[in-house]
């Protein structure tokens, strides 16, 4: 599966639009690594427990557009993007969404 | 993946091929059936899928992630966080059952002594469930090991 986040694939051409795919996640961390990341987000720098809370959010949310993609008899999805927000306080929310298409040959 | 030596077997090389969405769909729908029944293939395939997770965020090691690790490893840290970490646990379970006490002992009716147990109660119940669904998912989660 190939997925870009530009509109195009260069030296590929697109035969037809699938639409839409999308994939979201809501994740959180266990309650020992918010305590040790308030300590760190007192001292400043990077806090490692939400870099790791991101990224795991990441990898499912592109794992869900995949088989979104798969299901719909995909060959790539062009134009990803991802959104995020909190949706509770020490939860992370992303969405990454993008265009399914089939490609010639 | 079980990291012996041995040559992958026929059923490595599909639960492979299944977490890369290389089975045609009617493989795809007898290797679910089987998934149904055959808990070994169940933890091939949540390995595979977390290798395959990994190997898709694996990055060069920053100063950043050297220096955390040199951290972690010191002597201070060590010997400092569990400290800090039983210290709290202590504190926070001593005043949870000095509270139990003192509600306990404290000359009101007995409807809010219930209903304080009742919220209490509920409380750990509540916990202990999540507790017990997460370590139940927690083996086949491909993505608990990725770090950035």
């Amino acid at each position: 599966m190939i997925l870009v986040t530009t509109d195009a694939i260069p030296g590929r051409e697109i035969e037809r639009v699938i639409g839409l795919v999308r994939g979201n996640t809501v994740r959180s961390a266990p309650a020992s690594e918010d305590l040790h990341a308030w300590f760190e987000n007192v001292v400043g720098g990077e806090i490692p427990e939400y870099t790791r809370l991101l990224a795991q959010c990441r990898e499912q949310a592109l794992d869900r557009v995949v088989a979104d993609a798969r299901a719909k008899g995909a060959d790539a999805v062009v134009a990803l993007r991802f959104v995020s927000c909190e949706i509770a306080e020490g939860a992370a929310e992303i969405l990454a969404y993008g265009t399914a298409v089939k490609l010639k040959g | 993946m079980s990291g012996t030596e041995r040559p992958p077997s026929a059923d490595d090389l599909a639960a492979m091929a299944y977490v890369d969405g290389e089975l045609a769909p009617v493989e795809r729908t007898a290797f679910e059936a089987r998934l149904e029944r055959e808990p070994a293939l169940v933890r091939e395939v949540a390995a595979q899928q977390r290798l395959a997770v990994l190997a898709r965020s694996v990055a060069p090691r920053e100063p950043m992630d050297l220096e955390w690790r040199r951290i972690e490893s010191s002597m201070e840290h060590r010997v400092g966080a569990p400290l800090g970490w039983t210290l709290l646990a202590v504190g926070a379970g001593g005043l949870a059952a000095w509270c139990a006490f003192e509600v306990g002992a404290a000359p009101i009716g007995i409807v809010p002594k219930l209903l304080t147990a009742a919220i209490a109660a509920g409380f750990l119940l509540l916990l202990l469930l999540a507790l017990r669904a997460r370590s139940r998912t927690k083996p086949f989660d491909p993505y608990d090991d990725v770090l950035r």
